[in-house]
């Protein structure tokens, strides 16, 4: 262990003591409320040392405070969640980059981690890092199987717990929280998709790797074994967007439409383009006044501001959008083989954030290698 | 609300009861670990107009309370 990693370790509550054992140590974090209920890997500092081989920046200087307890989001200590997530060290660099992503302003962080809403951070990871740590963008990509997956929204879940205080009845009001809190993490499949990659659309080189975060529902699966056309699929879609339960009816944040390989395929050789089928999605995921509870329909539609009194006569068929502006609806291409797509619901007040993986000096990371320490 | 009580205002905050414990850390996050909460019933949302009048009563109550307190 180098001086600087044994200095840093000294510092009151820095580290703890613990028996060299693994069940001892896993019981230690139970007893501390530090996991997520599964085994956990022992963050010895040999480990987090590996770790923070990854990291360009100083392990005790914070990249950024975490709400709700607004803890302090240092490498080191992020280094200790990833070592108990099971990441590798070469993921380090990502899960960084994440934090920052989480922690910005328009991101909503003390919104979504309080919430009584069941929102968890998606990590949709693009660009060319993304197929350097194997992270999986084809089939089961939101399931089992992929280390990279597994780990790297683990370990940014655990720093939501125990760096931001996102402790269940205490700091996550979540009234009964998701399977996508365990872990939620993905790439996009860039060499599936008809489209541009979303990192590019959103306006970064195509050789930038980045990480966009949702703060999102689990995906909700859309089946259409039967259109063979664009707007086939695409009403199959809309039809599964609007629904009157999701928090974006209320709010103004994005909503994201994952298209399997197959769909997206049949939707693009038409000629759509992603602005197009945004268009669409837009249009056509609406629900009449009528679906709404009489008491949904005095209360909010006809007053929120978000409607911009749009609803504030209308007739009980006008029809309400579930995105509020075409550029709410974000599209990303992943999956494997089959007649699927996804629709995420997301928390609504809070926006999609993208950042790319640069190094300190402001240029952009071209492998997490970039990152390691000499 | 923190500012507002560090400057010595009467101030406090409305919680319903299973958002205790988030008021309580809040309130020393942002450093002011005093920081009144009224406590009402849960729930605040799906209430009729009474029932809600009914929750503003019992903050009310604490309220003039803490007003009484900081004016002795």
């Amino acid at each position: 262990m180098t001086s600087h990693l044994t200095q840093l370790l000294n510092v009151p509550g820095a580290s703890v003591e613990a028996a060299d054992d693994f069940d001892a140590i896993n019981e230690l974090v139970r007893a501390r409320g530090w996991g997520d209920g599964l085994p956990v890997l022992p963050p010895t500092a040999a480990r987090v040392e590996e770790m923070l081989k990854y990291c360009d920046r100083p392990w005790d200087e914070p990249i950024a405070l975490i709400a709700p307890r607004y803890g302090a989001a240092t490498p080191l200590r992020l280094a200790a969640n990833a070592v108990m997530a099971g990441c590798r060290p070469e993921y380090f660099p990502v899960l960084i980059l994440a934090v920052e992503a989480i922690c910005e302003e328009p991101f909503n962080c003390y919104g979504i981690q309080a919430t009584t809403h069941q929102c968890a951070v998606l990590i949709l990871v693009n660009g060319p890092v993304a197929k350097e740590l194997d992270i999986n963008s084809g089939h089961n990509a939101f399931g089992p199987g992929h280390q990279a997956n597994a780990t790297i929204g683990r370990a940014l879940r655990f720093a939501q717990v125990n760096v931001g205080g996102a402790i269940p009845g205490l700091g996550d009001m979540s009234t009964f929280g998701s399977p996508a809190k365990y872990t939620y993490c993905a790439a996009e499949n860039e060499a599936a998709s008809p489209w541009e990659p979303l990192h590019v659309e959103r306006g970064f080189p195509a050789e930038a790797s980045t990480v966009t975060v949702f703060a999102a529902e689990a995906p909700h699966n859309i089946n259409d074994h039967e259109s063979l056309t664009a707007e086939g699929i695409l009403k199959t879609v809309a039809g599964t967007v609007a629904i009157t339960g999701a928090n974006n009816i209320w709010f103004d944040g994005e909503i994201l439409v994952i298209f399997g390989p197959e769909h997206a395929a049949t939707v693009a050789k038409e000629g759509y383009s992603k602005k197009d089928v945004k268009q669409y999605i837009f249009e056509h995921a609406r629900l009449p006044l009528s679906a709404f509870s009489r008491e949904n329909l005095e209360r909010r539609l006809r007053q929120w501001p978000v409607f911009e009194g749009k609803f504030a006569e209308a007739g009980l068929d006008a029809r309400v959008p579930m995105a509020k502006h075409p550029e709410e609806v974000v599209i990303a291409v992943i999956g494997g083989s089959g007649k699927h797509s996804a629709f995420v619901p997301t928390f609504g007040a809070s926006h999609a954030v993208t950042r790319a993986l640069k190094l300190r000096d402001g240029q952009l990371a071209r492998s997490v290698n970039d990152f390691r320490r000499r | 609300m923190a500012e507002l009580r560090r400057r010595g205002l009467v101030t406090a905050v409305v919680c319903s009861g299973p958002f205790m414990k988030l008021g309580r850390t809040q309130a020393k996050v942002f450093g002011v670990p005093e920081l009144p909460l009224l406590e009402i019933p849960h729930p605040l949302g799906g209430l009729k107009l009474d029932e809600v009048k009914g929750r503003a009563d019992v903050a009310l109550a604490q309220f003039l309370k803490l007003i009484k307190q900081h004016s002795k």
